[in-house]
């Protein structure tokens, strides 16, 4: 694909912040012109732990690791495809065995070192060791990488993977500098990932030139920086960032109220309406990939050996038919999460769109419930996280609507680690959960929630070998169309065979002062401030 | 026995507690359920990412082996790197700890500073008006949860008066002590009314004792039969009372830290335990416990020179 019939990141950020806003009745603000310079102050509920893209594991870091490290491609901001990043072509071979990528003219690293096509194979071949890091297997399908100066690398696979392009718009293929890597001291890779982290060195918009952990990041411009604004000026707008760690929810709205902050994230969605009243703030919904479904283990017998109800797939249908998600939805999103149409979100590609599924319908749970054998009376039980509200408020209707057909549910609130090292056990009946994409594709979601030998399907135990078999082949499958059918396939009978309850889908609350502009969100959360800019 | 030779046994005293708060520190972090790969992988741990980051963690080691490793480690002065911050435990202390101290003291004398004057008023007006509004006020204190204390005084003060920053923690020292008033002033009030409570009672207990109503029969002015015999037999049990207390001081620093967003120790115990950071929560204890045994003995200390009995 070419960069020139493709928008440049730059002018998708811009036209979808102008849609946006445009949605939300803003279209003669997003029309003014960008403020170059100045300082935005951002509060962010959690800080970075690890800024090396390979080695990370959190969301913390991975949705700002875009504003310090380019990748060879770059998600769109509709978070369904990708487009030119450091790379501005990339050509896959007539069989489907290698992928060419030309590589962008004049980049630079932050401190002016110019990067190399090594550059960038020492980095992929670094994101795919397979000692490296939790995400190798998202390059796993590579066979070997070479590169030629001034900018050509080629990847050779191993087998076609559809999952190729996408995967090199995540962040774990952010480009190093080869030598400065090499150079700083460690005994392993993660022994140098955790020092360079420090001081990270990339190509993106902005540099990390003040760390304080869990109080405050400091990111400046980055001087060498290869994007152009649309009028063709240098990007980014803002001369600096300063992330500010704010854990408390209340804290960071009076913060972001009394103006001391310019904007913060993770809104509680008890207070968008009340931020959307003031006339100081804007409120941004930014369309997600998150979903909140809750898996249930589909054993015959749970851990304790007795006897499981959820193995009967009319019991886990009935339950599904018996939760009114319109009502779920109004009391924990403020009605501002969506009815899941499958298992993965409607922003995430090949997602059959086919309308929301299980929609409340008591008769049919009332008759699915006597169908299905299991007697009146009977108690499950689900696991959550402690303190999360908006588990507690799901579930605390979902009892309601479940002694409607009979069942008692118990909750269980857990500290993250008991609860986790519990569903990894499968010792639990019901963990309530949730996902968000790391990557423009569903092979992800999809191997998590659906293909079996990966974790269970959410350790939940459910296993279809026809959806296994057609994840396998959607894996290797390039042509479009069949992937899309395999797709559709596959969440047909994941949907038939219900083994999460489907919930819903949310955006991402973000909320700014009235002078800020320009800041992206795409679906899979990665955060863009480099068109974002603050007006005097 | 001498007061240097007391001093000293007490010092001794507090090398085995350390060992001993030390070692049960790493049985009981490592009791709780799940672990820091849990923390970290969350629902989406495949078992070769699981394997492969206890290994890296040291987590596949048996307990005995972890301890040793433990044990070299403090034994030399080097306390880990966190699990979950990538970084030396001793790092990630260093740059917290004087911003809780400074926080528990203020609070501390923020409180004092406020309940012992109004002990005296309290107990010189027993039951009167003036003595009814000031338990009354500290009713309040005592029966309200810090984190409800400080958002109304957020709320008050910092967004709507717009007086003081809404949480944070500044750059220069002025603009440290300016961020932790509002948080100095939220710990301290319940703490304020446990002392003033205390000391009202106390005071009440000695007025009207007989060396004070023989020192007022000597002629002494009324302020130095106050100071000297009143004040001075009435604080041992306060002492005594704050002493024990800076351990509540320390644990409503955690939620104090976290509604004003100061990155103090508190917030990061919390983390660590959420996130099962070993290192992170073994050193924070055996700093903590430093920090209390120390509080503990300058409160003997003080006894001792209030009460010339103490220690011998």
């Amino acid at each position: 694909m070419n960069e020139r019939i493709a928008l440049t990141r730059r002018r998708m950020i811009a036209a979808s912040a102008f849609t946006g806003l445009a949605s939300m009745g803003f279209v003669g603000e997003a029309n003014a012109a960008p403020v170059r310079g100045g300082k935005m102050i951002y509060a962010r509920n959690a800080d970075s732990l690890l800024l090396d893209p390979v080695w990370t594991d959190a969301n913390v870091d991975i949705w700002v690791s875009s504003s310090i490290y380019d990748t060879p491609l770059l998600p769109t901001s509709d978070g369904l495809g990708v487009q030119a990043g450091i790379a501005t072509k990339w050509d896959v071979a007539a069989d489907g065995l290698s992928l060419t990528l030309t590589l962008r003219a004049g980049v630079k690293f932050s401190d002016g070192t110019a990067m190399k096509a090594s550059d960038v194979k020492f980095s992929l071949d670094r994101a795919r060791d397979p000692k490296a890091g939790a995400w190798n297997e998202m390059l796993g399908s590579i066979d070997g990488i070479t590169s030629s100066e001034p900018g050509t690398v080629v990847i050779k696979l191993k087998r076609p993977d559809p999952t190729l392009i996408p995967a090199l718009a995540m962040f774990n293929t952010g480009i190093f500098c080869q030598a400065k890597y090499e150079a700083t001291p460690g005994k392993d890779d993660k022994e140098k990932a955790e020092k360079f982290a420090e001081h990270p060195l990339g190509t993106g918009p902005y540099m990390l030139v003040e760390w304080q952990r869990n109080t405050r990041m400091v990111l400046k411009r980055n001087p060498h920086y290869w994007g152009k604004a649309p009028d063709g000026g240098a990007l980014p707008y803002l001369d600096e960032i300063e992330f500010q760690i704010i854990p408390d929810d209340a804290t960071r709205l009076l913060k972001l109220k009394a103006g001391e902050v310019h904007g913060s994230e993770f809104i509680p969605f008890s207070r968008v309406k009340e931020l959307q009243a003031d006339q100081n703030l804007r409120m941004e919904l930014w369309p997600s990939t998150n979903v909140t479904t809750y898996g249930m283990f589909c054993g015959e017998k749970f851990k304790d050996g007795t006897p499981n109800p959820m193995a009967n797939q009319k019991f886990r249908q009935a339950l599904n038919y018996a939760v009114n998600k319109d009502a779920i939805i109004a009391i924990t999103t403020q009605g501002l999460g969506k009815k899941l149409q499958s298992f993965m979100s409607s922003v995430t590609p090949l997602n059959i769109l086919g309308g929301p599924v299980y929609e409340y319908d008591h008769a049919k749970a009332k008759a699915l419930m006597a169908e299905s054998g299991v007697p009146a009376g009977t108690t499950i039980a689900c696991q959550f996280l402690a303190g999360n509200q908006n588990h507690l408020n799901n579930l605390t209707a979902m009892q309601q609507m479940w002694a409607q057909i009979g069942v008692k549910l118990v909750l269980t609130p857990l500290d993250n680690p008991t609860r986790v090292a519990k569903y990894r056990a499968e010792d639990y009946q019901i963990n309530a959960g949730g996902w968000t994409d790391d990557i423009a594709d569903p092979s992800e979601i999809t191997s998590y929630y659906a293909y079996y030998p990966n974790i269970h399907n959410l350790h939940t135990q459910w296993q279809d070998a026809r959806v296994n078999e057609l994840f396998e082949l959607s894996q290797k499958e390039i042509d479009v169309a069949k992937r899309r059918a395999l797709y559709k396939e596959l969440q047909e009978r994941y949907i038939a065979a219900a083994p999460i309850i489907f919930l819903y889908e949310v955006p991402y609350p973000v909320a700014f002062r009235k002078n800020v502009k320009g800041f992206v969100q795409i679906p899979l959360g990665n955060n863009y401030f480099e068109a974002a800019y603050v007006e005097k | 026995m001498s007061r240097t030779t007391w001093l000293i046994s007490r010092l001794l005293q507090i090398v085995p507690t350390f060992l001993l708060i030390g070692l049960a520190i790493f049985v009981l972090a490592r009791l709780l359920p799940g672990n820091a790969v849990m923390a970290m992988l969350g629902d989406r741990g495949t078992d070769e990412a699981v394997a492969r980051l206890s290994h890296d963690l040291g987590l596949d080691q048996s307990i005995f082996a972890q301890l040793v490793v433990f044990l070299e480690g403090v034994a030399s002065g080097n306390l880990g790197r966190s699990l979950a911050f990538h970084i030396p435990v001793t790092q990630l202390i260093a740059e917290r700890l004087p911003v809780t101290l400074i926080l528990t003291g203020l609070a501390s004398v923020f409180a004092i500073a406020i309940a012992v004057p109004l002990a005296f008023v309290a107990a010189l007006n027993a039951n009167r008006w003036p003595d009814l509004l000031i338990r009354g006020i500290f009713q309040f204190g005592l029966s309200s949860p810090i984190f409800y204390v400080g958002l109304v005084l957020l709320t008050v003060f910092a967004a709507w008066l717009r007086w003081f920053p809404v949480g944070g923690y500044g750059e220069s020292w002025g603009e440290r002590l300016y961020h932790l008033f509002l948080p100095a002033i939220t710990l301290g009030f319940s703490f304020a009314a446990v002392v003033m409570r205390n000391l009202r009672a106390s005071i009440l207990g000695v007025i009207h004792a007989e060396y004070v109503v023989f020192a007022r029969a000597k002629g002494l002015r009324p302020g130095i039969v106050l100071a000297r015999h009143v004040l001075r037999n009435a604080l041992i049990a306060t002492v005594t009372l704050i002493g024990l207390h800076i351990g509540s001081l320390l644990g409503g620093a955690v939620i104090t830290e976290s509604v004003f967003a100061v990155p103090g120790v508190g917030r990061l115990m919390v983390d660590s335990i959420f996130s099962r950071d070993y290192p992170v929560i073994q050193a924070l204890t055996l700093v903590l416990a430093i920090m209390v045994s120390l509080a503990f003995l300058v409160t003997d200390i003080v006894q001792m020179w209030l009460d010339p009995r103490v220690g011998r």
